[in-house]
């Protein structure tokens, strides 16, 4: 049986008779894999049987017949060591790992990895907000799933103005005018540096990101509801 | 009267705590950390977990998702008593209760012995999985 070798985020574990444990891991070549580690309860090793949550792992396995394939060994490769240093950040950790396992199938793309790795990063780092990282993390995975705001456009079509206040419709899932709306440029600037493909530790870098992050927070909070399964 | 898994890293109030237990009458094993602990309740198959949060190496949190994902445990009851002051937890709290099944949650120094032994007795879990 051939062995094949990747690169693992662990997402979910669960006890299988008297001394196996089945693994789900995240991987960027075979998208969600199912692997069985033996003999892990009986032998008392790791906590996490293995592998490390907060980390990402080298892992070699074999595939099975059916959906299970056997785990054969596991190097760990980076572990996000301060995410379990802060009890906020480590809740937050499993509520993202939760949602992206919720929210993506069996087979998601490669770019579902690169985001928990980036996201495990983000919050690894103590300077940067936790609420900024779940703010990114779920305008992602919205990215991901193609539930994209317009933030080129209004909802009758006119070019977004620098001039202009908004509110958001989500119905249409873009900005209409109004002459009260409480969203302005810096909030549909910073919304497409979210979008975009920039990390959330370039956002922490935006001028006023604080206050930023808990005003849009209820556009992407509500389109997440909406759109990505939970 | 139940077999009570007490997390807690500080030696002296572990021995107060398990004193105090098994004074109320229960069998008490008392890990320091949460690896400690995971092995532990293999051997003990706790009717009763009661676990700090602020762990050395691995934390209360992680050691809930290990524990929880063992099949036999998952409705056993847990108490958290921790040093982490009641507004500190406060937007964790419903997350602990949601996602653990955390019956309760103690703030050590506002939490006498007699409270802690009442905690315990109303959260054990009944035979059927019920606390």
């Amino acid at each position: 049986m051939n062995q094949l070798t990747t690169t693992a985020i662990i997402l979910n574990r669960t006890d299988y008779g008297e001394a196996d444990r089945i693994l789900t891991l995240l991987t960027p070549d075979y998208g969600k894999l199912t692997l069985l580690a033996k003999g892990v309860r009986r032998v008392k090793s790791k906590l996490a049987g293995g592998i490390e949550l907060f980390s990402v792992s080298e892992i070699t396995f074999i595939k099975g017949r059916g959906e299970v394939g056997t785990l054969v060994s596991t190097r760990l490769a980076k572990h996000y060591k301060h995410i379990v240093g802060d009890l906020d950040r480590t809740m937050l950790g499993y509520e993202l790992i939760k949602k992206l396992h919720k929210a993506t199938e069996d087979e998601p793309e490669e770019g579902y990895f690169d985001l928990l790795r980036q996201a495990f990063e983000a919050l690894d780092d103590t300077s940067v907000d936790p609420r900024l990282v779940q703010l990114w993390f779920l305008m992602q995975l919205l990215r991901l799933g193609g539930y994209m705001p317009n933030l080129e456009t209004d909802i009758e079509g006119k070019k977004l103005s620098a001039d202009m206040t908004y509110t958001f419709s989500f119905d249409g899932s873009a900005f209409a005018q109004h002459p009260e709306g409480v969203f302005a440029a810096n909030h549909i600037k910073f919304l497409r540096l979210g979008f975009g493909g920039h990390s959330a530790l370039a956002l922490a870098h935006v001028q006023g990101v604080g206050r930023l992050v808990q005003e849009v927070q209820g556009i992407v909070t509500t389109m997440t509801t909406s759109h990505i399964r939970s | 009267m139940a077999n009570i898994l007490l997390i807690e890293p500080d030696t002296v109030l572990g021995r107060t705590y398990r004193q105090a237990l098994e004074h109320a009458g229960h069998t008490v094993l008392v890990a320091r950390g949460a690896q400690q602990a995971i092995n532990a309740a293999e051997d003990l198959a706790p009717d009763l977990v009661v676990v700090e949060l602020q762990l050395a190496g691995h934390n209360g949190i992680e050691f809930l998702h290990e524990f929880r994902s063992y099949g036999e445990w998952q409705s056993t009851s847990v108490i958290i008593n921790t040093f982490i002051a009641p507004h500190l937890l406060a937007d964790a709290e419903e997350a602990l209760r949601r996602n653990f099944g955390v019956k309760a949650v103690l703030y050590k120094p506002r939490t006498s012995l007699q409270q802690l032994i009442s905690a315990v007795d109303r959260h054990i879990t009944a035979p059927d999985g019920q606390a």
